[in-house]
């Protein structure tokens, strides 16, 4: 019982790893995050001027942000792989499941390495105030996983699709409103203070939940996009 | 040129999407034309309204269902006439 | 295979006399008066089942999609199709009648046509995703890729859809019946009413089936005159 699970396992690191690789080696993804990031809160502080923005404003603010770069920046994370035909190498190697796996936690650590870029210029620019340290990392963790989740899968929908540009928000936004209540309110509260653990406890629990069905949903449905 | 001191929004105690029905005064308007018209007989013409919206809706459905039929139509010609002709 | 013939003959016969049944219930029996809604509470007959035949064909669209994966027949991908296209003629519907008939009691001398209620912007983001869907099939060109992709994606919209209905009530106020603070359904209607409010949805729903059938066997036919002139 124990050796399929640790050859899926290694398999699914050696995506994994291979993504990492390919990543520390051009730094193409983190670049163009570092800079989008950085440039869309700068353009939010022009726009919004000198006058101090409530905790629900910020952390909504803050999840745009996060949503609106990670359709940029996860939607070539398959179509690269078309791109240098390595896609059909990876094919004959490594299990529908082991590639979902290896890339959701790519582009899990990818989201979360945008999230604390966006959290620190937001502190530093936009002057966010955090009262529960550990209840925002909880829902930017929660939120993160669900994001990665759903964006993975459609990213590789959209591999295969033949106008790969602008299809990936169209295609994650809606599914992801729910999401985005919960994220922002969950974050609202951490940003105020106040009993801030006992306020977010039911949007905690959504997103959970949420991360939960669209990883479980995404690892079933990804079968049949990745075996023609 | 004046600089307009900052006021801070009380949102303590507001719901998400604040909505504007709940707050206690609202502003209400004197009805306008389209309110007057609409109201009147017990506002039986907001029934005419919805009924005719779905009407309209469902007729619009079926005339693009006819389109359809109608392209598939002149394709079905189209290829009959072609098949039928010595070139 | 869509029901053809003296079948569908005879279910759509009974649909069409069932909805002018159901219409004319709907305006000649007496209904309570509620302050506010007065004669617009007959809305319910027409606005409410818009929604219930919107939700019904989106599980028919999924329920599609589910069965083509499994089977990769190209029928199932067009019946997904058109279930889908049809409920989101409803849908437009549903949203196009609450949008007037909020404006004239909930937001009479506010001017106001749209609010952020969880009903509407449920629907809104279901259409909103309805779009995401013909879209992504606009963007495919070979039948068997695009079936199966946006198979993938319908089942993914239905796994996550179940949340909002959670979460969206929890975060906006609601002036629909059954929302907290305001009287349920049942309490609100006369039982006359909601006979006639559940023939309504059950006769709606039949004039779902009536187009889609309808639009499925074109669809087919489309696909067998294509066939045999490429040959």
């Amino acid at each position: 019982m124990k050796e399929p699970f640790a050859r899926w396992f290694a398999g699914a690191w050696a995506v994994f790893e291979k993504d990492l690789r390919l990543e520390l080696r051009n730094r193409h993804a983190a670049g163009m995050l570092l800079m989008f990031v950085p440039a869309s809160i700068l353009l939010i502080f022009f726009a919004a001027g000198q006058e101090p923005l409530s905790p629900r404003i910020q952390a909504g603010l803050l999840w745009i942000v996060i949503l609106f770069a990670a359709s940029i920046g996860l939607g070539r994370s398959f179509v690269s792989e078309a791109d240098r035909d390595t896609a059909l190498f990876l094919r004959m190697h490594a299990r529908a499941s082991m590639v979902y796996a290896g890339k959701l936690l790519f582009n899990f650590l990818l989201i979360l390495a945008l999230d604390v870029v966006a959290v620190l210029t937001m502190m530093l620019l936009l002057h966010l105030q955090v009262a529960h340290g550990g209840l925002l990392a909880s829902a930017i963790l929660l939120g993160s996983l669900g994001l990665a989740g759903a964006a993975t899968l459609l990213a590789a929908l959209i591999a295969q699709a033949a106008t790969r540009g602008p299809l990936l928000p169209v295609l994650l936004f809606p599914l992801l409103v729910p999401l985005l209540l919960s994220a922002a309110t969950a974050t609202r509260h951490a940003l105020e203070g106040g009993d801030g653990w006992g306020a977010s406890a039911e949007s905690l629990t959504t997103l959970t939940a949420f991360a939960g069905v669209a990883i479980t949903a995404a690892t079933l449905l990804f079968d049949f996009i990745w075996n023609d | 040129m004046t600089i307009h001191p900052i006021q801070e929004a009380d949102t303590t105690n507001a719901a998400p999407y604040d909505t504007i029905w709940t707050s206690q005064e609202v502003p209400v308007q004197p009805p306008d034309a389209l309110e007057r018209t609409m109201l009147a007989q017990d506002k039986l013409y907001v029934v005419l309204a919805v009924v005719l919206i779905i009407w309209i809706g469902l007729a619009a459905f079926v005339l693009r269902t006819d389109r359809k039929i109608d392209r598939l139509e002149r394709k079905l010609d189209a290829s009959i006439s072609q098949e039928t002709s010595p070139e | 295979m869509p029901v053809s013939g003296k079948t569908y003959r005879r279910i759509r016969n009974i649909v069409l006399a069932w909805l002018t049944l159901v219409a004319l219930a709907g305006f000649l029996l007496d209904i309570p008066r509620i302050n506010i809604l007065e004669h617009t509470a007959r809305n319910l007959y027409f606005h409410v089942p818009m929604w219930f035949t919107m939700m019904a064909a989106f599980f028919v669209s999924a329920w599609r999609s589910g069965q083509y994966l499994r089977s990769r027949d190209p029928l199932r991908d067009t019946q997904a199709l058109e279930a889908a296209r049809v409920g989101a003629a409803f849908g437009v519907l549903g949203l196009a009648t609450g949008v007037v008939w909020a404006r004239f009691t909930w937001y009479v001398g506010q001017g106001i046509w749209w609010n952020f209620d969880p009903k509407q912007t449920m629907a809104a983001v279901q259409l909103l995703i309805y779009g995401a869907y013909f879209t992504l099939r606009s963007s495919v060109e070979e039948p068997e890729k695009r079936g199966r992709i946006a198979a993938v994606y319908n089942l993914f919209a239905a796994a996550c859809v179940p949340f909002l209905l959670y979460a969206l009530p929890r975060q906006m106020e609601s002036l629909h019946p059954g929302a907290e603070g305001n009287p349920a359904f049942s309490d609100i209607t006369h039982p006359t009413m909601r006979v006639v409010f559940y023939a309504a949805v059950v006769g709606f729903i039949g004039l779902f089936w009536v187009f889609y059938t309808q639009r499925v066997r074109l669809a087919i036919l489309k696909e067998r005159i294509e066939d045999a002139f490429r040959t």
